[in-house]
C-alpha cells in the first residue's frame, strides 16, 4: 500500500529540516567565504564586537528561512511597532518589511527599489521603507532572497499612520486580511478608555488568528513569551546603558545594527539569548577598558532612523575626529516602553506598552526624553537626521534642536535626509553642516 | 461681508465662541450644541513663511498654511483650536501648537478609530465624543442634550440640502457654473448651520434647471484650490458632476440615523459616511465610490485627481484607483498641486491634453 504524506507536511519538514540543518550549514560555508574577503578595519574604531557574527547567524537563517516558512508555518507581515507577542502564540513566522527596508538601505538599493514603486504610480514623497516594500512586490528583487507572501498583514499605527496606508495596498494587491492594532495618540495622556479600546481589540483579533493560523491560543504561552519579551527589553536596555560609560564599549552605528533582533525576533528565547551574550560582551569591554573608538573625546546623540546608506562612512568619519554616538532616541525605543509588559495583566499592560512608544507620543514627551538621555549620557551634541520619509519622527525636530538649545545650550546640527533613497541626500550640504557642527563641538 | 466680518458678528452680536479645526473629521454637531461655531482651517488665502521655521520642506501645504495663520497673529479671535487626528502631520502639527508655541489658548484633539472597523471602533468611537464633550464642558459649560439632539437635526437638515444639490449637478440639472457651486459650499466651512442651511437653500432654488448638455467629469482629492481648475473646467464647459473632495462629498454627505441617543445617533451617522483616506477606509470601498458616482452622473468623461503635495493618505491610494479606472475604460489625471499656487501653464497644458483624450 502506497504512503502519502500531504504536502502541507513535505513543507513543514523541509522547514524544520532546514532550519536545525540547511541554515547551519550556509552559515558556516557564509562565513569561511567572509574570512577570504575581511574588510578594511578603521584604525580609529577600536576592535569590533565578537558577537556580530552571533547576530549575523541570527539574522541570515531568520531570512534564509523565511523561504521554506510558507505552507510551513503562517507567515505574518508586521510592522515594527505591532505587539508581535501575539503572534508568537499562533506560530506565525513573522517578517517585518521595515527591517527588510532597512537591510536594502545599507546596502544601497534604496533608488532601485523605490523607482520600481515609482514606476507604478507611487509618489516619490512616500515613506521609502513603503516604496521599497512595493518597489519589491512588483520586481521580486530582494538581498534577503526570498520573501515568503503573507497570509495575514498584521499593523499597528502606533509608529505611523503611514505603515496603515501601505499595508492597506498590501491586503489589496495580495487580497489577504490586514489587522489592525489601533492606537489612541497620546496627546494628553492614554486613559483607561484607550486601554479599553485596545484591549478589545486583542478579543477581536484573536479569534481571526485562530482562524488564519489553524492554532489555538493559550493564555500560558502567551504569558511566557510575554515575559521573555520583556526581558529582552530589559536586557537591550542595559546593553544601551553601557554606553554611558565613559569610553563607551559600543559606538551607537553598531547599536543600529545590533537592534535587528529584538524588532524582528522579540518573544522568541533566541533574542533574549542573544542580548544576553551582547551584554556579556560589553561589560567585558568596560571592566578591561576595551573603547568603540580609540580617542573619544566628545560624546553624541542621534535622533531619528539611521541613515542606512552612510553608516559605514560617518562611523569613520566620527570616530577619525574623536566623537563617538552614545545615545539615539531610535535604538532607546525598544528599551523604553516594552519592559510595561506584565504577564499577570497582559492585554492591559500589553496596550500600554505599544501605545506609550516614542512616536505615539507628543512632542513634549521627546523633549524631556532627549533632555534626560543628554544629562545621563553626558552628551555633548546631538545630531538631528531630518528624514523626508518619516513625517512623525521629523514634524517638530526645528522646534526640539531650539528648545534644547535653549534649555541645555547643547550643540547641534539637523541633516536633511532620507534613511534609504539617497537621491535626496546632499553629500557636499550635509558635509558644509558637519564641519561647522565640528568647529562648534571644538568650541 | 467677508469671512472675517462674519465670525466677529458671530462672537459680538451672537455671543457665541470660535474653535479653529484643522482638518478634517470631527462632530461639529456637538461644537454647535456648545455655542462654538467651527471654524475649519483648511486654505488660508497667506503666503508660508514663519511656518518654514517650525516645519520642514516637504510637509504639505495645508499644514504650513495653518501653522502660518497662527503664527501671524491671525487667530487672535478664535477661543480654542480642535485637532481631529487626521495624519501624522496634523498630529505633529497639533503637538507643536499645544506643547511648543506656548498659545493661551486651550487646544482638543479628537482621535477617531481607523480602518478596519470593529465593534470596538463604534464603541471607542462614542466614547471620544463623550470624552470631547467633557473636556469642552470645563471650558464651556455643561452641554444640554436637547440642543445637541437640535443641532443633530440641523445638521442633517443641512446634509440633506446638500445630497439634493449634488444629485441635481449629478444629473446636470443644476445651472451653477462649478466655481459657483464650490464658492456655496465651502461657505459651510465657517458659517454656522442657521445661516448655511437658508444660503443652501437659496442657492439651490436659484441654481435648479438644465445645466449646459456638455461632458462631465469627477474631481477627487483635498479640495479645489487653486480654484483655477474650476474656472478652467468652466470656461471649456465641462461640468463636475460628482466630487471625491475631503472638502466635499467625502464629509459633508452625512447619512441620517434616527437613534434616539443623539451620541449613538452621531456614531451610527460617522460610520456610514462616504469612505476617505484619513479614516484608512479600504481601496475597495473608495473605488466602489468612485464607481457608483460614475454610473449615477450623466455624461462622465473622466476623473481627475487633484492632489495636494505630500499628501500620505492620499497619495497611496493613486496607483489602484487609476488603475481600477482603467478597467472600466475611464481615463484618470493625476495633477500635483501645492495651495494657494498660481494656477501653472503645466497644469493646464496637463488638463487640455486630458481633455483631448477624453475626446471634449
Ligand atoms: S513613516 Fe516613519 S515610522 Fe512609518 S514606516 Fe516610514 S520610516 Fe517607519
Amino acid at each position: 500500500m502506497a504512503f502519502w504524506l500531504h504536502p502541507k507536511y513535505y513543507k513543514t519538514i523541509q522547514y524544520y529540516f532546514m532550519k536545525d540543518l540547511g541554515a547551519p550549514a550556509l552559515f558556516w560555508i557564509n562565513q569561511k567565504q567572509k574570512k577570504r574577503r575581511t574588510r578594511r578595519h578603521s584604525p580609529y574604531l577600536g576592535p569590533p564586537l565578537q558577537c556580530a557574527r552571533r547576530l549575523r547567524e541570527i539574522m541570515t537563517r531568520h531570512y534564509y528561512l523565511a523561504r521554506f516558512a510558507k505552507s510551513a508555518k503562517p507567515v505574518a507581515w508586521v510592522t515594527s511597532g505591532a505587539p508581535v507577542e501575539l503572534l508568537h502564540v499562533f506560530n506565525f513566522y513573522t517578517i517585518y518589511p521595515e527591517n527588510h527596508g532597512a537591510i536594502c538601505g545599507s546596502r544601497r538599493m534604496g533608488p532601485e527599489l523605490c523607482n520600481q514603486a515609482e514606476r507604478e504610480g507611487y509618489s516619490q514623497d512616500l515613506c521609502s521603507y513603503a516604496r521599497i516594500d512595493l518597489g519589491h512586490l512588483f520586481s521580486g528583487k530582494t538581498p534577503a532572497g526570498k520573501l515568503p507572501k503573507p497570509d495575514v498583514l498584521f499593523c499597528s499605527n502606533n509608529i505611523c499612520q503611514t505603515v496603515l496606508y501601505w499595508f492597506k495596498e498590501l491586503s489589496y494587491y495580495w487580497h489577504i486580511p490586514l489587522i489592525l492594532f489601533d492606537t489612541p495618540y497620546n496627546f494628553l495622556g492614554i486613559h483607561e478608555k484607550d486601554i479599553q479600546y485596545m484591549c478589545s481589540q486583542f478579543q477581536e483579533m484573536i479569534p481571526e488568528l485562530e482562524r488564519i493560523s489553524g492554532h489555538g491560543f493559550s493564555l500560558s504561552r502567551f504569558q511566557e513569551i510575554i515575559g521573555i519579551a520583556r526581558e529582552t527589553s530589559l536586557t537591550w536596555g542595559r546593553v544601551l546603558e553601557t554606553m554611558k560609560h565613559s569610553p563607551a564599549p559600543m559606538t551607537i552605528f553598531e547599536a543600529f545594527v545590533h537592534i535587528a533582533p529584538i524588532v524582528s525576533l522579540r518573544g522568541l528565547p533566541v533574542c533574549l539569548d542573544y542580548y544576553r551574550i551582547l551584554l556579556k560582551e560589553l561589560e567585558e569591554r568596560v571592566e578591561k577598558g576595551i573603547a568603540a573608538i580609540k580617542n573619544e573625546r566628545r560624546r553624541l546623540m542621534w535622533d531619528n532612523i539611521a541613515i542606512w546608506f552612510k553608516l559605514r562612512d560617518w562611523a569613520e568619519l566620527f570616530a577619525e575626529r574623536g566623537y563617538n554616538f552614545v545615545a539615539a532616541t531610535y535604538t532607546n525605543a525598544w528599551a523604553e516602553t516594552i519592559h510595561h509588559l506584565n504577564e499577570r495583566h497582559p492585554f492591559e499592560s500589553m496596550a500600554k506598552a505599544y501605545s506609550l512608544v516614542i512616536l505615539n507620543n507628543n512632542l513634549n514627551h521627546r523633549l524631556k526624553l532627549m533632555e534626560k538621555i543628554i544629562q545621563e549620557y553626558k552628551i555633548d551634541g546631538l545630531v538631528i537626521h531630518s528624514d523626508r520619509s518619516c513625517k512623525p519622527y521629523s514634524i517638530g525636530q526645528y522646534g526640539l534642536k531650539r528648545l534644547l538649545t535653549e534649555r541645555l545650550g547643547i550643540k547641534s546640527v539637523l541633516i536633511e535626509s532620507d534613511m534609504t533613497d539617497f537621491r535626496v541626500y546632499s553629500e557636499d550640504q550635509a558635509r558644509i553642516n558637519l564641519e561647522a557642527f565640528f568647529e562648534a563641538l571644538e568650541n | 461681508m467677508t469671512r472675517k466680518e462674519y465670525l466677529i458678528k458671530q462672537k459680538d452680536e451672537k455671543g457665541r465662541k470660535l474653535f479653529g479645526i484643522f482638518p478634517a473629521q470631527y462632530p461639529r454637531e456637538i461644537l454647535w450644541a456648545m455655542n462654538v461655531v467651527p471654524v475649519e482651517i483648511w486654505d488660508p488665502p497667506l503666503k508660508v513663511s514663519h511656518a518654514n521655521a517650525h516645519v520642514q520642506p516637504y510637509i504639505c501645504s495645508v499644514v504650513k498654511l495653518g501653522l502660518e495663520l497662527i503664527l501671524q497673529g491671525k487667530c487672535d479671535d478664535l477661543d480654542g483650536f480642535l485637532f481631529p487626528h487626521t495624519c501624522d502631520s496634523i498630529q505633529n502639527l497639533a503637538s507643536i501648537v499645544y506643547n511648543y508655541l506656548g498659545l493661551e489658548k486651550p487646544c482638543y484633539f479628537f482621535y477617531h478609530p481607523k480602518a478596519p472597523y470593529r465593534d470596538s471602533s463604534r464603541l471607542y468611537y462614542l466614547e471620544q465624543l463623550k470624552v470631547l464633550v467633557s473636556r469642552m464642558e470645563k471650558q464651556l459649560g455643561p452641554l444640554d442634550l436637547s440642543v445637541l439632539k437640535q443641532c443633530i437635526e440641523r445638521g442633517q437638515q443641512v446634509a440633506s440640502v446638500l445630497r439634493d444639490l449634488y444629485g441635481l449637478r449629478a444629473r446636470g440639472e443644476l445651472k451653477a457654473s462649478n466655481s459657483e457651486f464650490y464658492q456655496v459650499i465651502r461657505q459651510g466651512e465657517y458659517f454656522h448651520p442657521d445661516d448655511f442651511l437658508p444660503l443652501l437653500e437659496e442657492f439651490l432654488a436659484a441654481s435648479k434647471g438644465q445645466a449646459d448638455s456638455g461632458p462631465s467629469v469627477i474631481l477627487s482629492g483635498i479640495l479645489p484650490n487653486p480654484m483655477g481648475i474650476l474656472t478652467f473646467l468652466d470656461n471649456l464647459g465641462i461640468r463636475v458632476a460628482y466630487d471625491d473632495f475631503m472638502i466635499g462629498s467625502r464629509r459633508l454627505l452625512i447619512p441620517p440615523s434616527d437613534l434616539p441617543d443623539p451620541f449613538e445617533q452621531l456614531t451610527e451617522s460617522y460610520f456610514r459616511m462616504p469612505p476617505c483616506t484619513t479614516r484608512a477606509s479600504p481601496i475597495a470601498q473608495r473605488r466602489d465610490y468612485l464607481f457608483n458616482m460614475i454610473d449615477d452622473a450623466t455624461g462622465v468623461k473622466g476623473v481627475i485627481f487633484y492632489m495636494v503635495k505630500f499628501c500620505e493618505p492620499e497619495w497611496f491610494d493613486i496607483p489602484n484607483l487609476v488603475d481600477e479606472l482603467k478597467t472600466r475604460e475611464i481615463p484618470a489625471l493625476v495633477l500635483e498641486i501645492e495651495l494657494n499656487q498660481e494656477f501653472s501653464g503645466q497644469v493646464a497644458t496637463r488638463l487640455e491634453a486630458f481633455m483631448e483624450m477624453i475626446g471634449i
